[in-house]
C-alpha cells in the first residue's frame, strides 16, 4: 500500500507530531520502504488463524481487591508538572 | 587491588562482602574508579550516581557490622538501563522529552535488587525509548563498543552491555523487546538474557511495546546471570502480565553439563542471506563442542521465522504509538509552551522525540488507523500466532533451539543510521523469540578474526531459563570468551 | 400570529407523520471504594489532584491492575438485565489526546465486551415495552478539565485527575426508544436497577450517571433508519427528554424544509435549551482501538459468576409483582412503593407490623410521602420507623383511634419518640365513646347554637350536619362519630 505526503501529514496530526516540512519527504520514503518490506505478509493466508495479542497462557491473574491504598508520593509526582496552578495541572485553554 | 575487584564475578564479590573479605564501599569505589576512567569515552552512562552508590555501600557495610544477614547481591555494583524507573534519580529513556524527569517511585526490579543489597552505580545509555539496535538513537550521545570504540555496542541496551564489558559495573539490567538485551550482549561479549515474557515484572519499566518488553540481566558469567535473574524474577501483583510460573534458577543445576539435552538447529533460519562467515564458523565450532560434550544436535524448522521482522515492525510500533501518547507536556517532562493546546502537543512531541521514535510512532499510528488495522496490525498478530506455533513445535523435539544472535559482529558507528530498514533487518535472529515470548539467552562464544566478540543464542521453553544458562555454563570451559577483557577495561591497571 | 415558528398544532401533526428512533449510551459510575486500575479513592468532591497516584497519573512505567469489585458490579448489572456474560472479554485502548486523559488512551472494551444482550422493561401507557440492550462494558473515567470563564485574561484550562480511573460501565441500548418520554422512563428504570443492585449511587449531580443519545427520524411506517445525530452533555434525565424532543423536531424541520440531516455530534446547552454542533462526521475521531497488552483477556470463573447470580438482590420488577401478589396492593401502589429498595422495605415492615398492607400502603403514599416531600428526608432518615407506624395503623384498623386522631398521632410521632399508644395516652387523644359524655357534649353544642338547633327542630335536616361538625370540633375529633350523632339526635329531642 502506497504512502504519500498527505497520508504522512494525516497520521502525524493523529499522533500529534510536528513534522518539519523539510523532513516530510524523508519520512515518506522511509515509511514507504518499511511498508513495502512488510508487504511480504500479505500473501500469507491467515484468515483462519487466531491473532496473538498476548503470549501469556495459563490460569488468569488474580484481580485486585477493592481496597484504597493511599498514595505516598502524590506531591513528588505533581512536582514533575511543567505548569501548575495550585493543585491543578495547567494547560493552554481547551476550546 | 581495585582492578582485581572489578574483574571478579558478582558471585564472588557478594560472597566477599558477606564474608567480610571486602567491604561494599571498597567494591563500589573500585568500580566507580574504573567508570571514572572509561565511561565518558564509552558513553555508557547517562547519569552516574557515585554518591548514592557510596552511601548505600556504607549502609550495607554497617548492617554487616551489626551482624545482619546480607542479600544475594551484597555490595554488587549494578547499572540500570535508563528506561527503568528509579525514585528521585533521572530516568530519561535516552529522550529529550523526559530530560530532567525524576520518577517518584522505583521499578519492581529496583526494589528487588535493593532488597538483595545490590549497589546502583547509575543509569545507562540506550536508544531513545529502547528503539534501536546501536544506541546511536540516544538523544544525548552514542555509546561506543568497549572492544572497538569506532563500533556500536549494539542496542538498545548498549550502555548496559558496554558497562558490564568494560567492568564499570559487575552486573546490569537492560530491556529486550526485539533483541535489545541479546544483541548488545553479543556485540560486547557478555551474557544477555531475555526472560520468558511474564517472568519479570514490567512495573517501572517505561513501556515501548508492552506485549514484548521484558527486563533482562547482563553479566559476564552464566552463574552471575542466574544470580541477577533470580533476584528480579517472580510474580508482582502490580503487573497483571507477571506470572506465577516463573521460578529461580538453581546455581547447582548449572553445573550439570549438556549431556542428555537436545539442541535444535533451525537450518532454514541459518541459511539467511547476509550471515557473516565468522558467525557461521563460530556457530559450527560451538555445535561440535556441544555434541562432543554429550548433547544431541537435531535439525528443526521455524518456517515462519522469516516473517518475524515484518510482523515485529507492525506490532511493536503500533503498541509504541499508544504507549508514547502520554508524553504530551501536561503532567511531566518537556513542554514547548504555546497558547494553543494542539500546537503545544505537536511542538512538544515534535521537539521532544527523535527521528527513530517519530518514525515508529507514525508507522504504528498508521498500522492501527481506520482502514489499515485489519491488514496491518491484526494481520501481524495472526502471523505472530504462526511464529509462536513454530517455536512450540520445534521445542517439542528439542530442549532448546540454538542459533546466532546477530548476522554480523558489531558494525561501525554511523554505518546504518541512514537506512532504518537495513538496521531492522539486523534483528532477524533476535525478534522471533520475542514474538513467541519464550526465554532466549545470548552467551559469549568467542571472537572473530578482528577480535570482536561473537554471541550465540539459546532459546528455550517458557520459564526454562535454567536450561539455557546450564548449556551456556558448559561452554565457558572451552575458551576465553568469558575471561578475556577489552583493553579499555585494563587501562590504568596497576 | 405571524413568524416562521410553526403553530403547536402543526408541530404535533408533523410529529405524527414521523417516527423517532432513539438509542441511549449510559455511563454509570460503579460504587467501588478504589479506582478501576489503582488503589486511589473514588470519593467525590475531594480537593483537586489529591486522589491520584503514579498509575492514574499515567506516569512512565506504570501498569493497570484490574479491580475485582468493578468486574463483579458489571457482571451483576449484566445478570440483572438478562444479558449474556461472556466468559472471556477483552480490554482495548481507545486512543485520543486530551489533557484530562493521562495516558493518551482510555482503557475500555471494544469488540469483545463483558456483557451483550439483555433488556430493560418500561411502562408505556398500560403496555410493558422491552428496550433491548446491545452491550455493557467496563472502562475507566477520564479526569476533569475546568475552563474558568468570564475572567479577563484567562487563557488556560485546569486539569484535576481525581476522577481519572474511576470505574464506569457503559450501557448501550438498542434503538428501541421512540420518544423523549420513553427515554426518560428507560433511564429511570435503569437507574432504579443499578441502585437496587447497589452498584451505582445514581447521583446525576455528581456525574455518577451520564447519558448520550443517538437520535434519528423516519417517516412513520418505513423501515430504513434516518441519519442519526449524537447528543452529548445530557446530565439530567429531564435534559435527556428535552434534548430528544428538541432534536426530533429539529430533524423533522430539516427534512420538511427539503434538507438532509447531517451526521454529527451535538452538545446540549441546558441553559439555552438548544443543541449545538460539536463535530461533524468528517472530524470524527480515529480511536485506533487495539487490545490492551497490559491487561490479559478477562476470564471469568463460572463458579464466581454463579455466586454473583445467587447474591443478586430482588429487582424492582420482581418485587413489584410480589407486592401485588402477596400483599394485595394495587399495581400503581406497588410501582410507587418499589421506587427504591428502602421504601419497599419500609412498606413491607410496616405491613407486617400492622397486618394491614393496604392501609400501610395508603399511609406511606399519602401521609408519609407528604412529609418527605416537604422536608426532603430520605426514607432512611424518616423519624417514624415501621414499628411505630405499623402499631398506629393497627390501632386504626381495630378502631381504637379514628383516622383523624391517627393523623394527629402521626404528626406528634414526627417529633416525639414515643409509640402511638403512649402518645394517645399522654395527649388525651383517646376517643370519646361514653354515651353520657357524648350526651353532655351534645347539650353543650345545642346550647351554644340555639339558632341551628331550632331550625333542625323545625324540620331543616340539613343543619344536623352543622351541629355534628361543631360537636366534633369541640371534641377535637375524638368523639365516636355514630355515637355522637345518636347523642345529638337524642339531645335535640328527635328519635335516633
Amino acid at each position: 500500500m502506497p504512502i504519500d505526503a498527505n497520508t504522512v501529514r494525516k497520521i502525524a496530526a493523529l499522533a500529534r507530531l510536528r513534522i518539519d516540512p523539510g523532513e516530510e519527504g524523508r519520512y515518506v520514503s522511509e515509511l514507504a520502504s518499511i511498508l513495502t518490506y512488510v508487504e511480504q505478509l500479505q500473501p500469507l493466508d491467515v484468515s483462519s488463524i487466531e491473532p496473538t495479542s498476548t503470549v501469556v497462557e495459563g490460569p488468569p491473574t488474580p484481580l485486585r481487591p477493592d481496597r484504597i491504598v493511599p498514595c505516598e508520593v502524590r506531591e513528588e509526582a505533581l512536582e514533575q508538572a511543567p505548569e501548575r496552578e495550585g493543585d491543578y495541572f495547567r494547560v493552554p485553554r481547551v476550546v | 587491588m581495585s582492578d582485581a575487584l572489578t574483574d571478579r564475578t558478582a558471585e564472588s564479590i557478594a560472597a566477599a562482602v558477606r564474608g567480610g573479605e571486602a567491604s561494599a564501599e571498597e567494591v563500589a569505589r573500585a568500580f566507580l574508579a574504573r567508570a571514572d576512567r572509561t565511561s565518558k569515552r564509552l558513553g555508557s552512562f547517562l547519569h552516574r550516581t557515585p554518591e548514592q552508590a557510596i552511601a548505600s555501600a556504607r549502609a550495607i557495610d554497617a548492617r554487616r557490622a551489626k551482624g545482619e544477614r546480607l542479600g544475594a547481591l551484597a555490595g554488587v555494583p549494578v547499572a540500570l538501563k535508563d528506561n527503568i524507573c528509579t525514585r528521585g534519580v533521572p530516568t530519561t529513556c535516552g529522550s529529550r522529552i523526559l530530560e530532567g524527569y525524576r520518577p517518584p517511585y522505583d521499578a519492581h526490579v529496583v526494589e528487588r535488587l535493593r532488597a538483595a543489597d545490590a549497589v546502583f552505580v547509575g543509569k545507562t545509555n540506550c536508544d531513545e525509548f529502547a528503539m534501536g539496535s546501536s544506541t546511536e538513537n540516544s538523544a544525548y550521545f552514542p555509546t561506543r563498543n568497549p572492544w572497538d570504540l569506532a563500533r556500536v555496542p549494539g542496542g538498545s541496551s548498549g550502555g548496559s552491555a558496554a558497562a558490564v564489558a568494560a567492568r564499570e559495573a559487575a552486573l546490569a539490567l537492560g530491556s529486550d523487546t526485539g533483541g535489545s538485551v541479546r544483541q548488545p550482549a553479543a556485540f560486547c561479549g557478555v551474557y544477555g538474557l531475555k526472560p520468558t515474557y511474564g517472568a519479570v515484572s514490567r512495573y517501572g519499566l517505561v513501556a515501548f511495546a508492552s506485549s514484548l518488553d521484558q527486563i533482562g540481566p547482563f553479566a559476564r558469567t552464566a552463574r552471575d546471570t542466574a544470580l541477577l535473574y533470580d533476584a528480579i524474577q517472580g510474580r508482582d501483583e502490580r503487573d497483571m502480565t507477571s506470572r506465577p510460573e516463573a521460578r529461580p534458577v538453581s546455581l547447582d543445576a548449572l553445573e550439570q553439563g549438556v549431556r542428555g539435552l537436545t539442541l535444535g538447529v533451525p537450518r532454514d533460519l541459518l541459511a539467511a542471506e547476509g550471515v557473516a562467515p565468522e558467525i557461521r564458523e563460530r556457530f559450527e565450532v560451538a555445535s561440535r563442542a556441544f555434541a562432543d560434550a554429550g548433547a544431541k544436535i537435531v535439525d528443526v524448522a521455524l518456517p515462519h521465522a522469516q516473517y518475524a521482522i515484518a510482523t515485529y515492525y507492525l506490532i511493536a510500533p503500533a503498541e509504541a504509538s499508544s504507549n508514547l501518547a502520554r508524553y504530551d507536556g501536561v503532567r511531566y517532562g518537556l513542554r514547548v509552551p504555546d497558547l494553543d493546546l494542539a500546537t503545544m502537543y505537536e511542538a512538544t512531541r515534535g521537539q521532544g522525540f527523535g527521528r527513530e521514535v517519530k518514525r515508529r510512532i507514525l508507522l504504528g499510528t498508521y498500522a492501527l488507523s481506520a482502514g489499515y488495522y485489519d491488514a496491518y496490525y491484526l494481520g501481524a498478530q495472526r502471523v505472530r500466532t504462526l511464529i509462536r506455533r513454530d517455536f512450540t513445535e520445534a521445542l517439542r523435539s528439542a530442549d532448546v533451539l540454538f542459533f546466532p544472535v546477530t548476522p554480523t559482529t558489531a558494525f561501525g558507528i554511523g554505518e546504518k543510521v541512514d537506512d532504518p530498514l537495513a538496521m531492522y533487518l539486523n534483528d532477524i535472529y533476535s525478534i522471533p523469540a520475542s514474538l513467541a515470548g519464550v526465554p532466549a539467552l545470548s552467551f559469549p562464544a568467542g571472537f572473530g578474526p578482528t577480535g570482536l566478540p561473537i554471541g550465540l543464542q539459546l532459546v528455550g521453553r517458557p520459564f526454562a531459563e535454567e536450561t539455557l544458562l546450564r548449556i551456556a555454563r558448559a561452554a565457558e570451559a572451552w575458551g576465553d570468551a568469558t575471561t578475556r577483557a577489552p583493553a579499555i577495561a585494563r587501562e590504568g591497571a596497576a | 400570529m405571524t413568524g416562521a415558528r410553526p403553530a403547536p398544532e402543526a408541530k404535533e401533526a408533523l410529529r405524527e407523520r414521523y417516527e423517532a428512533v432513539i438509542g441511549l449510551e449510559v455511563h454509570a459510575q460503579l460504587k467501588t471504594a478504589s479506582k478501576i486500575f489503582c488503589g486511589c479513592s473514588t470519593r467525590f468532591g475531594a480537593a483537586p489532584n489529591t486522589q491520584v497516584c503514579p498509575v492514574c497519573l499515567g506516569l512512565p512505567g506504570v501498569l493497570p491492575v484490574l479491580n475485582e469489585r468493578a468486574v463483579a458490579f458489571a457482571v451483576m448489572t449484566g445478570l440483572a438485565v438478562g444479558a449474556t456474560i461472556h466468559p472471556r472479554s477483552v480490554f482495548a485502548r481507545k486512543n485520543y489526546f486530551y489533557p484530562d486523559l493521562p495516558k493518551g488512551y482510555q482503557i475500555s472494551q471494544y469488540d469483545r465486551p463483558l456483557c451483550e444482550g439483555g433488556a430493560v422493561e418500561i411502562l408505556v401507557g398500560d403496555l410493558v415495552k422491552r428496550i433491548g440492550l446491545v452491550r455493557i462494558h467496563l472502562e475507566e473515567d477520564a479526569g476533569k478539565s475546568l475552563h474558568p470563564e468570564g475572567r479577563e485574561g484567562i487563557v488556560t484550562t485546569r486539569v484535576d485527575l481525581n476522577r481519572a480511573g474511576v470505574p464506569l460501565i457503559e450501557i448501550v441500548s438498542q434503538p428501541d426508544l421512540r420518544s423523549g418520554v420513553e427515554a426518560y422512563r428507560y433511564l429511570t428504570k435503569l437507574k432504579q436497577i443499578l441502585v437496587y443492585l447497589d452498584v451505582c449511587d445514581g447521583n446525576m449531580e455528581e456525574g455518577s450517571l451520564r447519558c448520550d443519545a443517538n437520535v434519528s427520524v423516519r417517516p412513520r411506517g418505513t423501515e430504513a433508519f434516518g441519519t442519526k445525530t449524537e447528543i452529548k452533555n445530557l446530565n439530567s434525565f429531564r435534559y435527556v427528554e428535552k434534548a430528544i424532543h428538541y432534536e426530533i423536531d429539529r430533524q423533522i424541520g430539516v427534512i420538511e424544509s427539503g434538507g438532509r440531516v447531517v451526521q454529527e455530534t451535538l452538545l446540549w446547552d441546558s441553559a439555552r435549551s438548544v443543541a449545538e454542533t460539536m463535530r461533524s462526521k468528517e472530524e470524527a475521531h480515529d480511536y485506533r482501538y487495539f487490545p490492551e497488552p497490559d491487561l490479559l483477556p478477562l476470564d471469568l470463573d463460572p463458579a464466581w459468576v454463579g455466586s454473583l447470580r445467587a447474591s443478586l438482590p430482588e429487582l424492582p420488577d420482581a418485587l413489584r409483582e410480589r407486592l401485588v401478589r402477596d400483599q394485595g396492593v394495587p399495581e400503581y401502589d406497588a410501582e410507587v412503593l418499589t421506587e427504591t429498595r428502602s421504601l419497599a422495605t419500609y412498606f413491607e415492615e410496616t405491613a407486617a407490623r400492622s397486618g394491614q398492607p393496604k392501609l400501610a400502603s395508603n399511609w406511606i403514599m399519602t401521609e408519609l410521602n407528604a412529609v418527605r416531600n416537604r422536608t426532603g428526608q430520605s426514607i432512611e432518615e424518616f423519624p417514624i420507623r415501621p414499628d411505630r407506624l405499623g402499631a398506629l395503623i393497627a390501632m386504626v384498623a381495630k378502631g381504637t383511634v379514628s383516622g383523624k386522631i391517627a393523623k394527629q398521632v402521626f404528626e406528634r410521632m414526627l417529633s416525639e419518640p414515643d409509640g402511638p399508644e403512649a402518645i394517645v395516652a399522654k395527649h388525651g387523644l383517646l376517643p370519646i365513646d361514653d354515651e353520657a359524655a357524648l350526651l353532655a357534649l351534645a347539650r353543650e353544642v345545642i346550647a351554644a347554637n340555639p339558632g341551628p338547633a331550632a331550625e333542625f327542630r323545625a324540620g331543616k335536616e340539613k343543619t344536623f350536619a352543622f351541629l355534628v361538625g361543631q360537636a366534633m370540633k369541640q371534641s377535637r375529633g375524638r368523639a365516636h362519630p355514630e355515637k355522637l350523632q345518636a347523642a345529638l339526635r337524642a339531645a335535640l329531642g328527635g328519635a335516633g
